[in-house]
């Protein structure tokens, strides 16, 4: 025992052999970080800090050409090689300009809000794995930074200090856009955390864990996207409700409140905001690619070149990074497709549809997991030349037939819905029977004006008429 | 013994508490002692992670920043935005007595504990290193406290029916819609189009300057009606007198 | 490194002393030119109203969506140890999950039947 590992088991009060001998049968962390002392945590935190920045910056950049592409713009192309310096000029200017207090504001929860945003954003990213254990500075660690049992909670509860610094900003402006966009943020956001804690409950129970590095290793034959797939398009939803990102960016929608919650926010502090919601961007699609996507790993196809070559040492990064940006460019395609929701439809789909349709996917999940474990029998049938549990087939068979069931009564009415509006309209048109001219649809004869249009209800008042 | 990290982190983070704790007694905002509590709430997080408790502080801090953030929410609601506490007694003597109730209270919670013997520590470091914290959790809420579990159910179900008895408000009709709006307004044949919207003007064009009619009279409707209770409405005289000005300058402008 | 909590800590100072320091950078290095209408609360150009909306007070509505919101909560903080150990629980706990959740999908049908869903 080196004098750094004792000098920390003094510090920690926790004794340094006990975590190799974790058992297999166990929710405890599958990284193992005895080989790693504290300066080389340090010098790992540097480089996630790093890696987070310069992401920042070049997502930015990337967002901005996309949906120039999208638009059939340019986008920047100016600052630096094909504009890639653009975000970095932008912020400096930001350094550079006045940073405003409002009169009314409250001036501490002021200046707190940004510094919380922008620090809670940071933090998750600790307990993402980016890749499996490299040989750093002559020790074998893993590439990430720590882990916990209880990782993936621990998102979840950043997420929640993260959501102070927006609903702080607001209030603490002093004014009404700000207060407005600070409420429907925190509303916005505990409201989508529910389903996405949901739909998390599906891959726990096929992982037996909530450490990370344990579910990208229990990751390593199947990617949880199939068995859970119901709960990725949950958790794709949710993710871009809970960084308040297009569609979903009632909290900052330009058209009603300005700027939302930071509307009275200049200079750094504003970037800080600013940095904090791409960060947060990040952190979800790295849960996503570690909970759905297999995390490090490298894909089916390339994992089995060369025994799993490319699944070993530094190559992770690779597959994560790639994987992380298709998350990105998936919400970058987003913002520029989709008009922003209004607040109302956003809130029914969050409380009246995602909530009761993820639990009813985790208890049908628990269900499956529980035939799978022979909960529920043990007999077994031959099929194809394959043994299944007879449990899991019924199992499968009543989910089969209920989401069946249901798709097809809901076929029924929208068909209902469609012959009702696309029932063929009259052959004749009065164009004045409501008492405002009608355009006839095609292929539809009109009818002489008759003189009903001197008695139609009002002319165009000439005086003003009062509020209606 | 505790080690000695967990004994910096406690003489670090109790301290803090405590201030926290108390800026929830004397702050005059409304909003900051909530911030308070919301940092007390986090520091038991910690603590219970300290005390190898992983779930357990991940929960507090999961749980109770988002009920804080409730009851933040609640008080915003409640009593406004900038409201602070008055410091008029209402009662006379109450702070006196209140004092010696307090005073009262503390030397009772002090001799009880000053009376407690502890057992050795055990430590979590079994469970944790076997099954694992939160398995083994799971196995006590399963087992032996499943009735718990089951009228926490119940618990829950009382906890919406409050909420809604306090909170909620009966609609008696269906509220119109976007679409009902825009029929209702064809039908009554009044602002099909519409409303108009505020005036533009060369330096003005915000929503409290009304528009102008074609006579040149200013059209009160393009106006919020916000705006007008409050009577923030701004007149569009001097933009008109100073496009006026400019108008006169152009036509010079001709003639010479 | 076993403790795995000061990693941890690392990013978090990590974060704070970036965001402190940017900050703290802009307040020196960012020009200071005051005047009154800068300082007023920013409402699109008409006169700023004294008070931020309502008189300061928002919709009760909300406080309906944040106590669902705890209900629900607590709800999935007791499905995560029963999906983690579930290997491990038996049929008895699922069977016990699938009352739990049913109880609790009872206060949420009759929320939903009460019209506290709606949002307007």
């Amino acid at each position: 025992m080196s004098n750094a590992t004792f000098a920390l088991e003094a510090l920690t009060g926790i004794p340094q052999h006990l975590a190799a001998l974790a058992p297999a049968t166990t929710d405890n962390p599958k990284a193992d970080f005895s080989d790693t002392p504290w300066w080389l945590s340090l010098v790992k935190a540097l480089l996630i800090f790093v890696y987070l920045l310069l992401s920042t910056l070049l997502v930015i950049w990337f967002e901005r050409r996309v949906i120039g592409r999208m638009q059939q713009r340019p986008g920047p192309n100016r600052t630096g090689p094909f504009g890639l310096l653009q975000t970095l000029a932008d912020g400096m200017k930001l350094m550079l300009k006045e940073d405003i207090t409002p009169a009314a504001a409250d001036r501490v929860v002021y200046s707190l809000a940004p510094l919380i945003a922008a620090t809670m954003a940071f933090v998750s990213f600790a307990i993402i794995p980016i890749g499996p254990d490299v040989w750093m500075f002559g020790h074998h660690t893993p590439l990430q930074l720590t882990d916990l049992p209880v990782a993936v909670l621990l998102v979840l509860a950043v997420a929640g200090i993260g959501v102070y610094g927006i609903v702080l900003a607001g209030w603490s402006s002093g004014s009404t856009y700000p207060l407005v966009g600070g409420l429907r943020s925190s509303a916005q956001v505990i409201s989508y955390e529910i389903a996405m804690g949901l739909a998390l409950v599906a891959v726990f129970l096929y992982s037996g864990s909530m450490s990370t590095s344990q579910i990208v290793a229990a990751q390593s034959s199947l990617w949880y996207i199939l068995p859970a797939f119901f709960s990725f398009v949950v958790y794709v939803i949710t993710m871009v409700g809970e960084t308040n990102r297009l569609p979903f960016d009632l909290a900052e929608g330009e058209g009603e409140l300005t700027g939302g919650f930071h509307t009275e926010y200049s200079s750094m502090r504003f970037a800080m905001f600013y940095l904090a919601e791409y960060i947060n961007m990040f952190t979800v699609s790295a849960l996503a690619t570690t909970m759905f996507l297999g995390g490090w790993q490298a894909p089916p196809g390339i994992a089995a070149i060369n025994s799993g070559m490319f699944n070993h040492g530094w190559w992770g990064i690779l597959w994560f990074t790639i994987k992380l940006w298709i998350f990105m460019w998936f919400f970058v395609w987003l913002r520029g497709s989709l008009p922003r929701v209004r607040y109302d439809q956003f809130m029914r789909l969050g409380w009246k549809f995602l909530i009761p349709v993820t639990l009813a996917w985790v208890v049908a999940v628990a269900f499956i997991r529980g035939a799978q474990l022979g909960y529920l029998g043990d007999s077994t049938v031959g099929l194809v030349g394959r043994e299944f549990p007879v449990a899991t087939l019924v199992i499968v068979g009543v989910i089969a037939a209920l989401a069946l069931g249901a798709t097809w009564v809901w076929e029924g009415k929208q068909a209902d819905k469609v012959a009702r509006e696309s029932a063929p309209p009259p052959e004749r048109i009065d164009p004045y029977a409501g008492g405002y001219p009608v355009p006839p649809m095609p292929g539809q004869e009109l009818v002489e004006p008759s003189p009903a249009i001197s008695g139609s209800p009002t002319p165009v008042a000439l005086k003003e008429d009062t509020r209606g | 013994m505790t080690g000695l990290g967990e004994q910096i982190l406690f003489w670090v983070l109790g301290p803090i508490s405590v201030v926290a704790a108390l800026g929830l007694l004397f702050a005059k905002k409304a909003v900051h002692a909530a911030i308070c509590v919301a940092l007390v709430m986090v520091n038991l997080g910690i603590f219970y992670l300290a005390e190898q408790a992983p779930f357990l502080g991940v929960i507090q801090i999961f749980v109770y920043t988002g009920a804080v953030m409730m009851l933040f929410l609640f008080v915003v609601m409640l009593i406004g935005v900038d409201s602070s506490d008055s410091l008029v007694e209402t009662l006379r003597g109450q702070r006196w007595a209140a004092l010696l109730l307090a005073l009262g209270l503390a030397v009772l919670i002090f001799t009880a504990v000053g009376t407690v013997t502890f057992g050795p520590m055990q430590g979590l470091d079994d469970v944790n290193n076997g099954a694992g914290n939160v398995s083994t959790l799971a196995s006590l809420i399963f087992g032996q406290y499943v009735w718990a579990f089951e009228i926490t159910s119940a618990l829950l179900i009382t906890a919406a029916m409050g909420a809604m008895v306090l909170a909620h408000r009966e609609r008696l009709g269906q509220r119109p819609g976007q679409r009902v709006w825009a029929e209702r307004r064809v039908r009554s044949g009044r602002n099909v189009a519409g409303l108009p919207a505020p005036g533009v003007y060369a330096r003005s064009n915000a929503v409290d300057t009304p528009a102008l009619l074609p006579d040149g009279t200013p059209s009160e409707l393009s106006v919020s009606r916000v705006l007008v209770a409050r009577e923030q409405v701004t007149t569009p005289v001097p933009y008109i007198t100073s496009a006026e000005d400019v108008e006169g300058e152009i036509e010079e402008g001709y003639e010479r | 490194m076993t403790n795995p909590y000061v990693p941890l800590l690392f990013l978090l100072a990590l974060g704070a002393g970036f965001a402190v320091l940017s900050v703290g950078t802009s307040l020196v290095v960012g020009p200071k030119r005051y005047n009154r209408a800068k300082l007023e609360a920013y409402e699109c150009g008409i006169q700023p109203s004294p008070h931020a909306a309502g008189g300061g007070r928002v919709p009760i509505k909300y406080y309906l969506t944040a106590m669902l919101f705890i209900i629900f909560d607590i709800e999935s903080v007791f499905l995560y140890p029963f999906a983690v150990a579930f290997n491990q629980l038996g049929l008895f706990a699922l069977v016990e999950m699938v009352l739990f959740v049913l109880t609790v999908f009872v206060a949420y049908a009759y929320v939903w039947r009460r019209g506290g869903l709606e949002w307007d």
